[in-house]
This record gives structure tokens, C-alpha cells and sequence, in this order.
């Protein structure tokens, strides 16, 4: 683990903790950030056939860097009527939100925040934080389209937990386990372990379980992306009627960690389907350091793996962006209480029953 | 029923456009690279003008037709002597052109001035990138004397005038007194007659 | 003073803080907000305690679940914008009596009592415990709670619609 070798480094538990702590943040997020907004601006651009960003390095490489150095020079405007404290409050619990959930993912076998037993559930519980902070934001805002894209986000955030959670059960069900390491590592290292291909566990159950993987793999990519208000349930920040939600009234570095905090999310809800459903940090075939008995390639490797596996979860979600428009809001409903929280449960059920008698 | 069929429908429907925007991502870009690549101009298109002054006779053609009267044009007459070379279509120059502004800002593109040209020296070429900050940078000059050439010809003009006036009072005064030795009477009307000269020839 | 105590009394720090604001603010929206920090200064008590699963549901239920239903009814009750959301303080005489004495009894319990002090072992994961607890040994309390409650939402749902 990360954390003995950061212990052995500074000979003291709170700094070992601090610098363990502030890893994810300086290695992953913002270099994540940065690329995922070049990436989904060039996405977005060559799905509509155009070039995106050009101007900024070879092929726009450095917009997202000259777009930093621009939020970071903005004045930062608060107005008037703004309430002062929780204005400046929100986009900081947002972001701690967001960033808290990195700390039970795990990046690779070593690099592993937190490896407490009870992950999936603090996933869901400080995502709680993300919603507070977002309705704080936009009520502080002193601003109509403020507050209702902050309702919007709260409501949906709170609805699209349930078959969230409903999914979070029955991958608890079939793996017997709440933390995510143990979940990834339970998945082995070979892509017919994963469990969207019915878990590592051979036998008439694995046959069962692949369309009910399938499905429950689909039902939480959905409502996951619900929450984390993207196309198409970005009814919370809908730029053509509400300007843009909550965070309308923010510039400068506000803004930005606002932006980066819904960067982290995407990034956070792209690990965790991962996480559940395809392995985690597992290679689908096998390690190079076990073939060349190189033991320490194999967390390189896993890194490696975990990244691809998250980035290929953010483009799909960006894809989906370029794809389909958005929900109305009674659609958005709909869609949640008609269909994902009744297929969630029938899965639940009948994996349940398959678990019990098999 | 409807309701399982309405699932699978949204999901079908769901990959068919996932499908289309996932094509769309490999097509090449439609775009052009604007001020680095610059698009091809069809063949007739209308820019700024240009004005070649060596071919330039000076004739206000192109001033007559402009319909929003953006050209301004003032010639003064070569006097005798002076060689002002002939255009590439073979016509002998006449005049000293000592101003040729267009006043681009108010040019409407119609190339209205360009058809009667007689010696094809105004057309529009293919620049079109020729904003400015100051309204007065956007009348354009197109003389190719220099400001102290231009005086010097109206000076030169003048003193013709004034020296041929002077020749032309000499020999009046000649005649004059020539006359008066027969009639002394008929001064004025010959200086009459001499402005009309003038005149006609002024506007060529 | 250990890290642990820092921690510790930080998150007290901020429970008690909070919670104090929460009482005091006339603002009946502020102090909702400030109760989030309220129950996030619990919840990392609990963590400091050893009780990872009540922490972690402590704030499911309270941060994600009755905060944000408190501020729905608190902003869609009232006209937002307006100025109007504030609370009064009323019969403050006789409060404070009470509250001086139940502090100064409970001053006397904490300070009378001959406390046990015991080295805290460390903590330990204690979600397969409860889970063991929930469903094997107390299964049908645990149904019954979860009936009670679907009946209060079906009472509550039938009192909207009319």
C-alpha cells in the first residue's frame, strides 16, 4: 500500500496521511480535468463535424491550460444581494463532495485511499454532500434560475439514488462485499471474471446472472449519469432555459471548482461502474508482470487499466451527450419511477432468489 | 406489453443514434481554418477595389456611375510638354489625376464603377480583410504622386494658365494694339470667347 | 494530545458551533444549512467512535435524505425570495431556567459519576456484525420497523392527495 511506503518516507502517520490524502487531487483529478475538458470539447466537435480547439499547442493540446490561467486571473464577482457566506461555502462543499469519494477508489492494488469495508456506501452517502452543497449554491445565489437548477439537481440527485442504490444491493448480493478493492480484486484478472459476465464463481448461476449483469451494468451507468446531471438529465443546468443551473452566478476560481468538481464526478461515476461491473483497476487478460515475473509492473498496469476503463466510461458519457437531447422534466421522472426503480427491483429479487437457491 | 416494447424501443433507438454519432466522430471536419487557410472565392467575387494608376486616365467615368458616390476624383491638365505615357490598351494620357479617393466604408460592392472603364484600370480584387479602427483609415488613396508632385502639377497648371492668360493678354494687347490703330473695341468679347475654350476641355 | 484528540475535537468543535448557530439564526434557511455541518460533525465523532456503518448512515439519512427534504419544505413553502423566512425567539425567561438546569444537572451527572476508563481498542469494521445482527438475530424487528415506516409513507401519500 501506498500509505507504508509514504509512512517509511516521512516518519510520521499525519504527514503520510496529508500527502496520501492530496494524491488523488495532484496526480489524478487535475491533470484528469484537464484532459477530460479538451476531450470533451474535441469529442463534441468531431461528433458535429468540426475541429474543436486549435489554436492553443498542436491540435488545441493547451486550451484547457490557457482556460485555467484565464478562470484563475477573473475577478471574482459576488453581488450585492449574494449571500455572502454560504455563497462562498458551496463550491467548496461541492467539490469536498466530490473529491471525498475518491478516497475508497482504488486506483490500482496499491494506490488506494481509504480501504475501509463500508465503500460503496460512503460513495453514496458523501454524494449526499454534493446535493446539499448545490441547493446552498443556488439559493446563496439570490438568483431564480440559481434556485431552480438547484431544486432540479437536488430532486433528481435524490431520485436517482434509489436505483443506484438498488444496483449498489444486488452487486452486494452476488460479491458478498462492500469495498471496492476487495469487489476489484474479487474480479480477477481475466474479463469473463468480471461481473457483467456473471462473476468469477463458474456453474448454471454465471449463466443466470449475465442479462440480469447486463441490465443492472445499464440501470446504474444510467441513473449514475443522472446524477452527476449530464446530457441528457442535464435538466439542472439547462443552458437554453436556465442560463446554467446553479452556478450561474459564479466566476472566477468559484466557478472553477465547480467545473472541477463535475469533472471529478463524471470521473468518480465512471470508476465506479467500473468498479461493479468490469474489474475495477483488473486487467481483462492477464498481467505483463506475471508473464515476465516482474511483480512491480503489475500496479503500473493496473493503474493503466483503471484509467482506460474510466476514460472509456467518460467518453461514453460524452457521446450520450452528443447524442441525445434532454429529458423533460416529467420524462426525466418517468424514466426513473416507471422504469429504472421497477427493472432495479425485479433484478433485485430475482438475483436475490438466484443466490438463495443456486 | 407496451410497456416492455416501449423499453426496448428507447434503447434500440438509443444505438441507432449512438451509431450515427459514433460515424460522425471519423468523418473529417467541414471546417476552415480561417485566417491560416483561407477558402477559395468563386470566380466573380466583389472585394475591395483597386485602382491601377498607371492606366488611369483620369476620364470620372467610374465616379459618374457610382451609385453612392464613394469615388472622388480631380484631374488637372498636363501642360505641353510634359509626357505622361500612354495606358496598356494604347490611349494617351492627358490629365495629371491629383486626387482618386475611394471611400471604401461607403462602397456597396456593386461594381458599377468597373464596367464603363475605358482603359480596364478600376476592378475589384480578393482582398477582404481590411478593417480598421479609424473611419477616415477606410478612404483609400490610390494616387501615385507624391503630395508635393501633386502641388507642383496644379502650380505648374496654374502658372501655365497665368503665363498663357499673360501670352494670351500680350498678344490680346498686341492685337489690341493693333486694332487700335484700326478699332479699338473688340478686347472683350475675345476674352469671352477664350473661357469657352477652356472649359470643355477641362472635363475630358 | 494526539492527532486523534485534534480530530476529535475539531469535529466537536464544528458539531457544537454549528448547532449553536443553527438555534441562534433567525434565518430559517441558514440555519438548515448550518445543520449540515451539524451532522457532518456527528457523523466523524461516530467515525472517531468505531461506528463506521452509523456514521455513514447518519449521513445518508440526515445530509442526503431529511436536509434536503427540510430545505424543500423550507423553500417551497415559502416565497424564496422574500425576506420573510425568519424565526422569533419567544418565552426566553423561562427557557433559559430550564435549560440552566438541566445543564447543571447533567454538569453534576458528568462530573459525579465515577467513569470507567478503558484503553479504546482499535476500531474494527463493523458492517458484517450488524448486517449478521439485522437480518439473523433481530430479522423480524427489523421487518416490523421497516413496515412501520412504509405505512407512515403510505399515510403521508394519502394525505397529499387530498
Amino acid at each position: 500500500m501506498i500509505y507504508d511506503w509514504l509512512f517509511r518516507l516521512t516518519g510520521s502517520e499525519t504527514a503520510a496521511a496529508i500527502i496520501q490524502s492530496l494524491l488523488p487531487l495532484f496526480l489524478f483529478i487535475l491533470p484528469f480535468a484537464l484532459f477530460a475538458v479538451l476531450l470533451e470539447r474535441k469529442v463534441s466537435a468531431h461528433m458535429q463535424d468540426r475541429l474543436g480547439p486549435m489554436r492553443v499547442g498542436y491540435h488545441g493540446i493547451l486550451q484547457t491550460v490557457a482556460d485555467i490561467i484565464k478562470l484563475v486571473q477573473k475577478e471574482d464577482i459576488v453581488a450585492k444581494d449574494n449571500d455572502r457566506l454560504f455563497f462562498d461555502l458551496s463550491p467548496v462543499i461541492v467539490f469536498t463532495g466530490s473529491y471525498a469519494a475518491f478516497a475508497v477508489i482504488p486506483f490500482s492494488g496499491i494506490f488506494l485511499g481509504s480501504n475501509i469495508d463500508l465503500g460503496l456506501i460512503y460513495i453514496v452517502a458523501v454524494t449526499g454532500l454534493v446535493v446539499a452543497g448545490i441547493l446552498m449554491g443556488g439559493w446563496a445565489s439570490n438568483n431564480k434560475y440559481s434556485l431552480l437548477g438547484a431544486m432540479r439537481a437536488a430532486a433528481q440527485i435524490i431520485s436517482y439514488e434509489i436505483p443506484t442504490l438498488l444496483i449498489i444491493l444486488v452487486v452486494i448480493m452476488v460479491s458478498g462485499t462492500l469495498n471496492l478493492y476487495t469487489l476489484s480484486e474479487w474480479q480477477t484478472s481475466y474479463f469473463w471474471n468480471w461481473l457483467i459476465l456473471g462473476g468469477p464463481v463458474f456453474g448454471i448461476e454465471k449463466l443466470l446472472f449475465i442479462p440480469l449483469m447486463m441490465m443492472s451494468a445499464l440501470i446504474i451507468f444510467t441513473s449514475t449519469l443522472a446524477e452527476v446531471n449530464r446530457t441528457p438529465f442535464d435538466i439542472p443546468e439547462a443552458e437554453s432555459e436556465l442560463v446554467s443551473g446553479y452556478h450561474t452566478e459564479y466566476s472566477g476560481m468559484k466557478f472553477a471548482m465547480f467545473f472541477l468538481a463535475e469533472y471529478a464526478n463524471m470521473f468518480a461515476v465512471a470508476a465506479i461502474v467500473s468498479a461493479l461491473f468490469f474489474g475495477g483497476f483488473q486487467s481483462p487478460f492477464g498481467y505483463l508482470g506475471d508473464l515476465f515475473n516482474l511483480p512491480w509492473l503489475i500496479p503500473i498496469e493496473q493503474f493503466f487499466w483503471f484509467t482506460v476503463k474510466g476514460i472509456f466510461f467518460v467518453f461514453v458519457q460524452m457521446w450520450l451527450r452528443w447524442t441525445l437531447p434532454r429529458f423533460r422534466v416529467d420524462q426525466l421522472m418517468t424514466f426513473c419511477w416507471k422504469y429504472l426503480i421497477p427493472f432495479a427491483f425485479v433484478i433485485l429479487i430475482i438475483v436475490g432468489l438466484i443466490t438463495v437457491l443456486v | 406489453m407496451t410497456y416492455f416494447l416501449k423499453f426496448w424501443q428507447g434503447l434500440g433507438t438509443i444505438l441507432i443514434g449512438m451509431k450515427v454519432t459514433f460515424r460522425h466522430l471519423f468523418i473529417p471536419a467541414v471546417t476552415i481554418q480561417y485566417p491560416s487557410v483561407k477558402p477559395e472565392l468563386p470566380e466573380r467575387e466583389r472585394n475591395r477595389l483597386y485602382v491601377n494608376m498607371d492606366d488611369c486616365i483620369g476620364c470620372l467615368q467610374c465616379a459618374r456611375a457610382c451609385p453612392v458616390d464613394c469615388i472622388e476624383i480631380e484631374t488637372v491638365k498636363s501642360i505641353p510638354g510634359e509626357d505622361l505615357g500612354k495606358t496598356s490598351n494604347g490611349k494617351k494620357k492627358a490629365l495629371w489625376v491629383t486626387k482618386f479617393d475611394i471611400d471604401i466604408a461607403k462602397c456597396c460592392y456593386c461594381q458599377l464603377c468597373v464596367f464603363p472603364c475605358p482603359t480596364e484600370c478600376i476592378y475589384m480584387t480578393d482582398v477582404y480583410e481590411f478593417s480598421e479602427y479609424e473611419r477616415e483609415n477606410l478612404i483609400f488613396d490610390f494616387v501615385t504622386l507624391t503630395p508635393d508632385e501633386r502641388q507642383e502639377k496644379k502650380k505648374n497648371y496654374e502658372e501655365f494658365l497665368i503665363k498663357k492668360e499673360a501670352e494670351k493678354a500680350e498678344a490680346a494687347r498686341k492685337k489690341a494694339e493693333e486694332a487700335a490703330q484700326k478699332k479699338p473695341e473688340n478686347n472683350k468679347e475675345e476674352d469671352k470667347l477664350n473661357d469657352k475654350d477652356d472649359k470643355p476641355k477641362e472635363q475630358e | 494530545m494526539t492527532t486523534y484528540d485534534i480530530i476529535f475535537y475539531l469535529f466537536a468543535a464544528v458539531t457544537l458551533l454549528s448547532a449553536f448557530f443553527v438555534v441562534t439564526n433567525r434565518n430559517i434557511v441558514h440555519s438548515a444549512f448550518y445543520l449540515l455541518f451539524t451532522f457532518f460533525g456527528v457523523a466523524g465523532i461516530y467515525v472517531m467512535l468505531g461506528a463506521d456503518f452509523v456514521a455513514i448512515v447518519q449521513l445518508i439519512v440526515y445530509v442526503g435524505g431529511i436536509l434536503i427534504l427540510l430545505l424543500f419544505g423550507v423553500m417551497l413553502t415559502n416565497k424564496i425570495t422574500n425576506i420573510e423566512i425568519k424565526t422569533d425567539s419567544i418565552n426566553a425567561l423561562p427557557a433559559s431556567i430550564v435549560l440552566g438546569l438541566f445543564t447543571g444537572a447533567l454538569g453534576a451527572a458528568v462530573l459525579n459519576t465515577n467513569w470507567k476508563v478503558v484503553e479504546s481498542p482499535a476500531p474494527e469494521a463493523t458492517t458484517t456484525a450488524l448486517g449478521n445482527l439485522l437480518i439473523n438475530e433481530y430479522a423480524l424487528i427489523f421487518e416490523l420497523l421497516g413496515i412501520v415506516l412504509l405505512i407512515a409513507m403510505i399515510g403521508a401519500a394519502s394525505m397529499a392527495r387530498k
